[in-house]
């Protein structure tokens, strides 16, 4: 299994930042960063301002303070079909796939910014990743099963091989098992190819087990941060995320 | 029976001219999001420019192609001067419903005042009457069948199989991942204005030229049946656009034949009501695309 990536080895850096609508600070003061080769997670209750935070990084929710850089360039409060050409790929937790358009014409999509020419074989390449897509490239992507659509949504961004990948929830009403082959797999996988990988979990046991750092989200601020061998020594953090059964 | 064939072949000709109206009409409101219903007064604007072009002796089939860029360039610049300000200060989607029904009077008297109200025609030749299936036909309604095939071949080929035409789809599904994808919506939203347009300016002479005599107000209740086609396809469907339009063509002229012409936007209406009591998203349209 392989990812080509376009420029390994980028830095995702963001500093005191402040975000949310209509000039209404939703996180506030976030500083993280995520370096090539690991998968840098977010967890944090329902509302705590995780979608929020990865949508002010992609240029999606407008940056009111601080700096987000990729490979020390800035690119705060950049367009989001800027930031798609910077190798930064983002897939929402939500409305991450087009429903009316086929598969095919997703990935095509997801490759908007190729040449011409390049188009189809990156198609190839993407469906070499997910064989599972190549027998439904007709099929609408609004038909598809959750765990279909997700492979779908992350074919899209994978099209332009980007070097960061931002996701939002992935495993969201998907089967445990799908859950799982996601995030040990792919997830995992798109790091240990050299990707910066910066994924919000709800799932805080599984997103433990791949990352290699991760940030505790509560009321828009980080709260607790670090490898997740040290967050599970943390009596709080067992106790509010992991259900407490698993200290000791 | 014999009143049957001939309002069939009426039936077909509405048919066609509503089509690329609402063939327009649909793909403007599913990739910019605005219900522009000044639609109607654009396209009886671009007739009478087809019309100011064609008194100087230019043939009405050349003429033709300054009311489509009319078309165009009105669209582009509406939504680029008047549309977008008003989104910009309130994104509510019925401030812009609102604001496009006073640009469609503004748009329909301001011509009125202009014309000073008489009725016009074309200075052309309605050729040969042709006699098909116990339709009367004319080369000219003949013609007007061949300029539909061709623009919903084009507007098919459009959509399906270019780049444009995909990003406009893409678009018109989901705005925000499109340009995550790297698409230039604001771009691809104004070419859709430019090429929308200029179905709207077409779909205008093309009207015209189907009524034979037209003035200011003739296309007044036109948007009324174009509503009615495009709802009953499913709202930013194509194809559903063309057999909505099909549908109320023949409803309206049929009924015409057996009632009276007054009633078309009501049987145009029924028709839709009657169908949405079946299916709530159109022919074509499934939850996600309206
Ligand atoms: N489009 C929006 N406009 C205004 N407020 C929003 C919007 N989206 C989310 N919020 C608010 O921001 C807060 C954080 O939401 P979100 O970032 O989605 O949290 P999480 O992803 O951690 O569940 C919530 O209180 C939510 O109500
Ligand atoms: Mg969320």
């Amino acid at each position: 299994m392989s990812v080509e990536l376009s420029r390994p080895g980028v830095v995702l850096n963001a500093s005191g930042l402040s975000a949310g609508y209509e000039g209404r600070a939703i996180v506030s003061d976030i500083t993280i960063e995520a370096q090539p080769g690991h998968v840098v997670s977010v967890v944090g209750p329902n509302g705590s301002g995780k979608s929020t935070l990865l949508k002010s990084l992609v240029g999606v929710v407008r940056v009111l303070e601080g700096h987000v850089t990729v490979d020390g360039k800035e690119i705060t409060n950049q367009t989001p079909e800027h930031v798609a050409t910077l190798g930064v790929g983002y897939v929402p937790q939500i409305d991450d796939v087009f429903p009316p358009l086929s598969v095919k014409e997703n990935l095509e999509i997801g490759g908007y910014l190729l040449k011409r020419g390049d188009v189809a074989s990156r198609v190839e390449a993407v469906l070499a990743f997910f064989p599972k897509l190549s027998a439904m490239l007709a099929r609408r992507a609004g038909k598809l099963s959750g765990g279909e659509r997700k492979m779908l949504a992350m074919g899209r961004v994978l099209m332009l091989s980007p070097s960061v990948l931002i996701l939002d929830e992935p495993t969201a009403n998907l089967a445990p098992l799908v859950a799982t082959q996601l995030l040990e797999e792919y997830v995992r996988g798109f790091a240990d190819a050299g990707a910066t990988v910066l994924i919000v979990e709800q799932r805080a046991k599984a997103a433990l087990r791949i990352s290699d750092w991760t940030y505790v989200l509560g009321g828009g601020r980080v709260v607790l941060s670090g490898p997740p061998k040290e967050l599970e020594q943390n009596p709080v953090f067992v106790d509010s995320f992991l259900g407490g059964g698993t200290r000791r | 029976m014999s009143v049957f064939m001939p309002s069939f072949g009426f039936g077909l000709i509405s048919a066609a001219v509503l089509a690329i109206a609402a063939v327009g009409f649909t793909m403007q409101f599913a990739v910019t999001n605005v219900l522009n219903l000044a639609y109607g007064s654009i396209m009886i604007n671009s007739a009478f420019v087809t019309y100011w072009v064609n008194r100087t002796g230019v043939s009405v089939w050349l003429a033709l192609f300054v009311g489509v860029a009319c078309g165009a360039v009105v669209s582009w610049c509406l939504n680029r001067f008047i549309y977008t300000p008003f989104q910009r200060r309130n994104p509510a989607a019925i401030t812009v419903v609102i604001v496009s029904l006073g640009v469609d009077l503004i748009g329909t008297f301001g011509l009125q005042a202009i014309i000073s109200g008489s009725d016009v025609s074309y200075i052309m030749s309605q050729g040969r009457e042709l006699h098909i299936l116990g339709m009367d036909l004319s080369v000219v309604e003949l013609i007007i069948f061949a300029i539909c095939a061709v623009v919903l071949v084009s507007v098919r080929l459009l959509l399906k199989f270019s780049r444009l035409g995909k990003a406009m789809r893409a678009t018109a599904a989901n705005r925000s991942l499109a340009r995550n994808s790297g698409v230039k919506t604001d771009l691809i939203v104004s070419l859709t204005w430019l090429i929308s347009g200029a179905l709207c300016g077409l779909a205008g002479t093309v009207f015209a030229i189907d009524a034979g005599t037209f003035g200011a107000t003739s296309a007044e209740l036109y948007v009324v049946l174009i509503l009615a086609a495009v709802f009953l396809g499913g709202p930013g469907e194509p194809y559903g656009a063309m057999l909505g339009a099909l549908t109320i063509g023949l409803a309206t002229e049929i009924s015409a034949a057996y009632l009276t012409s007054d009633y078309k936007e009501v049987v145009a209406f029924l028709v839709l009501l009657g169908m949405l009591a079946f299916r709530p998203f159109g022919l074509f349209g499934s939850e996600k695309t309206s």
